[in-house]
């Protein structure tokens, strides 16, 4: 069996769409001006937006098909390291660790699944993207580690916690109950991810300080251009107790609230520069 | 009866204007609507899913690209979301033409359950026409709108499966339904 898999050879049947991500950037759509309705409308994910059932079906679709990466990520990692003390190597625990997260990525595809029956959506009714699978490529364990269990993982914290308080408000038991028990499996994911960040660099501050900077790049990736942050208008929001059970301090926090700020403000000098390019080629 | 779409060419989504045309006649003529013009702006600037049912008569749509978007593939057409977005407008249209449908509020006005309620009556009825409809969608909606309840389910089903109410059953069953909704779960750990 090879190691190092691409994303592109992830095995799935003919209900998946990969989602072509260039097109998705480059779409000239992106360039419009984001007027005071679309930005309410596109919000912070509580039951009382207008598109409120619709954004969270869609919501739970992108969790489904990032549980089966996230599944697939930790898997690869049990396989591609081989147990020892060099850098390329990992300790055995590790791959345990890996092989529970397995187990538990599993089973958080079956509830999504049902999830999904429950909340009225097929499976592959929105195109799926492998960012997700993409960091659990890095050749390196600690940054693989880094990148996946404790930015992803750390993002799926904040996106089962909105998700999880949807429910609650909205009334939704299955919704709340399903997201209760996987974000409580989130914060065990991100809490390794924590730990052998920190067992296996202890005498390595500069192999410690790429792979911060590995998850910050990360961190700031998912942040989608402000769709997680701690403003009104991030739909969802960071989960700053939760990541703390999960070992991340204050400033970490901070700092990613930052970062989604950063992706925010980006993202809208990106759409007003496109918007003047499309305004000066018209004439 | 005849369907303009505003633009005739478009440039950025690949869509296509006649195909558009041709669906809004062929579901004006399903549900109903006779002698009414019917004209649907679409805006392939915006990528969201925004519309709305902005005059009966003659009849205007207005509407995003997203909504009318296969969301599989990027700014390619969609059949079955085209067919759902302009069949729920063109059955709110020919609802809030009939006298005998009742007098309900302009849409700005509506409330979110009320909506809703009016919505799951018009794509159930679009299923009973054999439009494609994503039932447990639109449950899933009602439900969060009257509560996650057996009675809601009840209200739901006679939406869903009556062949024509008034205004007057449709508010009245959404009212009644969300008296009983118990809300927010508010779980308090044990």
């Amino acid at each position: 069996m090879r190691k190092l898999i691409s994303p592109d050879e992830l095995a799935r049947d003919d209900r998946f769409e990969r989602a072509d991500m260039l097109e998705r950037i480059s779409d000239p759509r992106n360039a419009q001006p984001t007027d005071a309705a679309a930005q309410r409308r596109a919000g912070r994910l509580t039951p009382d937006r207008d598109d409120a059932p619709d954004a969270a079906r869609a919501l739970m679709h992108g969790i489904f098909v990032g549980e089966i990466q996230a599944l697939e990520g930790a898997g690869r990692t049990c396989y591609d390291f081989e147990v020892g003390k060099g850098d390329e190597d990992v300790p055995f625990e590790l791959k345990l660790d890996m092989a529970r997260q397995c187990w538990d990525e599993a089973r958080h595809c079956e509830i999504s699944v049902k999830l999904s029956d429950w909340m009225g959506t097929e499976i592959g009714e929105f195109s799926e993207n492998t960012f997700l699978f993409q960091a659990a490529c890095n050749p390196d364990p600690v940054l693989r580690l880094t990148g996946v269990n404790r930015a992803l993982e750390g993002l799926a914290i904040d996106v089962f916690n909105t998700m999880r308080e949807f429910g609650d408000l909205a009334g939704d038991p299955v919704l709340e109950f399903c997201e209760d028990w996987m974000l409580a499996d989130e914060v065990t994911h991100v809490k390794m991810g924590s730990d052998w960040l920190r067992r296996i660099t202890a005498n390595d501050k500069e192999r410690q300080k790429k792979a911060l900077e590995f998850q910050r790049v990360v961190d700031k990736l998912f942040s989608f251009g402000g769709f997680r942050g701690e403003e009104d208008e991030n739909p969802v929001q960071l989960a700053r107790r939760f990541r703390e059970l999960a070992g991340f301090d204050d400033d970490e926090m901070t700092e990613i609230a930052e970062l989604s700020k950063e992706a925010r403000l980006e993202a809208e000098e990106q759409g007003r520069l496109a918007r003047e390019a499309a305004a000066t080629a018209k004439g | 009866m005849t369907t303009t779409v505003e633009p005739a060419e478009f440039t950025i989504v690949h869509f296509d204007a006649g195909r558009i045309a041709a669906l809004s006649d062929e579901l004006a003529d399903a549900v109903g609507l006779d002698g009414v013009d019917i004209r649907i702006e679409v805006d392939e600037t915006a990528l969201l899913g925004h519309t709305d049912l902005a005059s009966i008569d003659p009849i205007l749509i207005r509407t995003e690209s997203g909504a009318l978007e296969d969301p599989k593939k990027l700014r390619h057409f969609s059949e079955v979301h085209a067919t759902d977005v302009l069949g729920r407008h063109l059955l709110r249209a020919r609802d809030r033409r009939d006298a005998d449908f009742g007098d309900p509020p302009a849409d700005e006005e509506l409330s979110l359950p009320h909506r809703v309620a009016w919505e799951v009556h018009t794509v159930g009825r679009l299923a009973q026409k054999g439009y494609p409809a994503q039932r447990q969608r639109w449950l899933y909606s009602f439900r969060n709108r009257h509560g996650f309840t057996d009675d809601a389910d009840q209200a739901f089903e006679t939406l869903w499966s009556s062949e024509r109410l008034t205004w007057a059953q449709i508010s009245t069953l959404s009212d009644e339904t969300a008296t009983k909704n118990p809300g927010r779960l508010d779980r308090k750990p044990s």
